[in-house]
């Protein structure tokens, strides 16, 4: 009778606690890439990924037709300035705050401004701050955290695509 | 006192492990209704974005994180034919030509969302690398068996097997990138490639 007890207090609690887990999800995996990611690709700092293949294990469902960098961050300390050349194939630039949103993003094909020689300059900021204080380019960040991502086609000839993602930028200043 | 809290962290272990097989149900029970049907593929229209629901947003942690929005990529997934879960011991075909994007490609996934081994290190086609007909049409054979022409290897996920909860071996995805107004505004009819079974051992 005890057990019985026991087994109904504990599908009755994962009954009603799946929706808590639901709401927990996704932060909760952002929150472990962010620490794996930052552990071993540091903060505020781009890092370029090799191609995808089967190794690949970091993030779910990577394209091995994308080459990709990222740049895990933290405004705690001050914005980010992001410089990023633009090449000529798809290129992307997508911020996701730590509850998975897409909150913002840039793409060489939707934009006009950021085409084949142009360079990207853009300041991240967190909450916190005041976009009128800073000039050009502002992104702002809803949450102090968060992870930027760059894509762009591996398809075909990657060279120049991979000097842009080479020669991208994600620093405090 | 000892043993209560031990049982007590039994308990809450198992209710975890419970509410997660909950959840997993809950979201495949759902997809229907979190998702756009366009014949067997499936794809959301609010992935990545605010609008996004809980469930959707659960969905996209387990299977899709940091995903785009559909006016950069749009993601059509197959993982069944006409309700049969794609498996390993059959052999599939799909039927395509060029879509309304910048760009587009075909992915195999396993069942634990990460590419598949395999020797040949092929886990993809895209529009630049595919062969084609004459008249610019394409045909994608997926078979762990090798296959002439377009061959799509699939084999067991990299992940342990007793971490599967879900019915098909492996799924497929197609990416389109920056997608043209008819995947944004309908999705549900906007062309896309036709994949068939053709035989199972």
């Amino acid at each position: 009778m005890k057990i019985l007890k026991w087994v109904v207090g504990i599908v009755v609690c994962a009954w009603l606690g799946q929706d808590l887990l639901a709401t927990l999800l996704p932060r909760a995996a952002m929150e472990l890439i962010y620490a794996r990611g930052g552990n071993q690709m540091g903060y505020n700092s781009l890092v370029v990924a090799p191609v995808s293949d089967e190794h690949a294990r970091t993030v779910v469902r990577p394209s091995p037709d994308l080459l990709y960098a990222s740049c895990i961050y933290n405004l705690e300390d001050g914005p980010l300035q992001i410089e990023a050349p633009i090449p000529e194939r798809y290129w992307s630039m997508q911020l996701y705050q730590m509850n998975t949103d897409n909150f913002a993003g840039i793409t060489n094909r939707r934009d006009e401004r950021y085409r084949v020689g142009t360079v990207l300059h853009v300041t991240l900021i967190g909450p916190d701050q005041t976009p009128a204080q800073y000039e050009g380019t502002v992104i702002q960040s809803p949450t102090a955290r968060g992870i930027i991502l760059f894509r762009a086609s591996a398809i075909g000839d990657q060279a120049q695509q991979q000097a842009a993602l080479d020669a991208t930028r994600c620093t405090p200043g | 006192m000892l043993k209560m809290l031990v049982k007590i962290i039994v308990a809450g272990l198992l209710t975890l492990l419970l509410a997660a097989v909950f959840l997993a149900r809950n979201i495949s029970d759902n997809l229907a209704t979190l998702s756009v049907n366009n014949g067997d593929w499936t794809t959301s229209t609010s992935i990545g974005s605010e609008e996004a629901g809980v469930l959707l947003k659960a969905a996209v942690a387990i299977g899709g994180l940091l995903a785009s929005t559909p006016e950069n990529s749009m993601y059509y997934r197959l993982d069944s034919i006409d309700g049969e879960p794609l498996r390993l011991n059959c052999r599939y075909r799909i039927k395509g030509k060029d879509y309304d994007a910048d760009w587009w490609s075909i992915t195999a996934y396993g069942w634990d969302n990460y590419l598949i081994p395999n020797t040949q290190k092929r886990y993809a086609f895209n529009n630049d690398d595919i062969k084609r007909d004459e008249d610019g049409r394409w045909e994608i054979v997926v078979d762990r068996n090798q296959q002439t022409g377009n061959w799509l290897p699939v084999g067991p996920a990299g992940a342990a097997v007793w971490r599967k909860l879900v019915d098909y071996d492996f799924d497929l995805l197609l990416r389109l990138y920056t997608p043209g107004t008819a995947y944004l505004q309908m999705p549900q009819s906007a062309e896309l490639p036709r994949v068939t079974q053709e035989a199972c051992e």
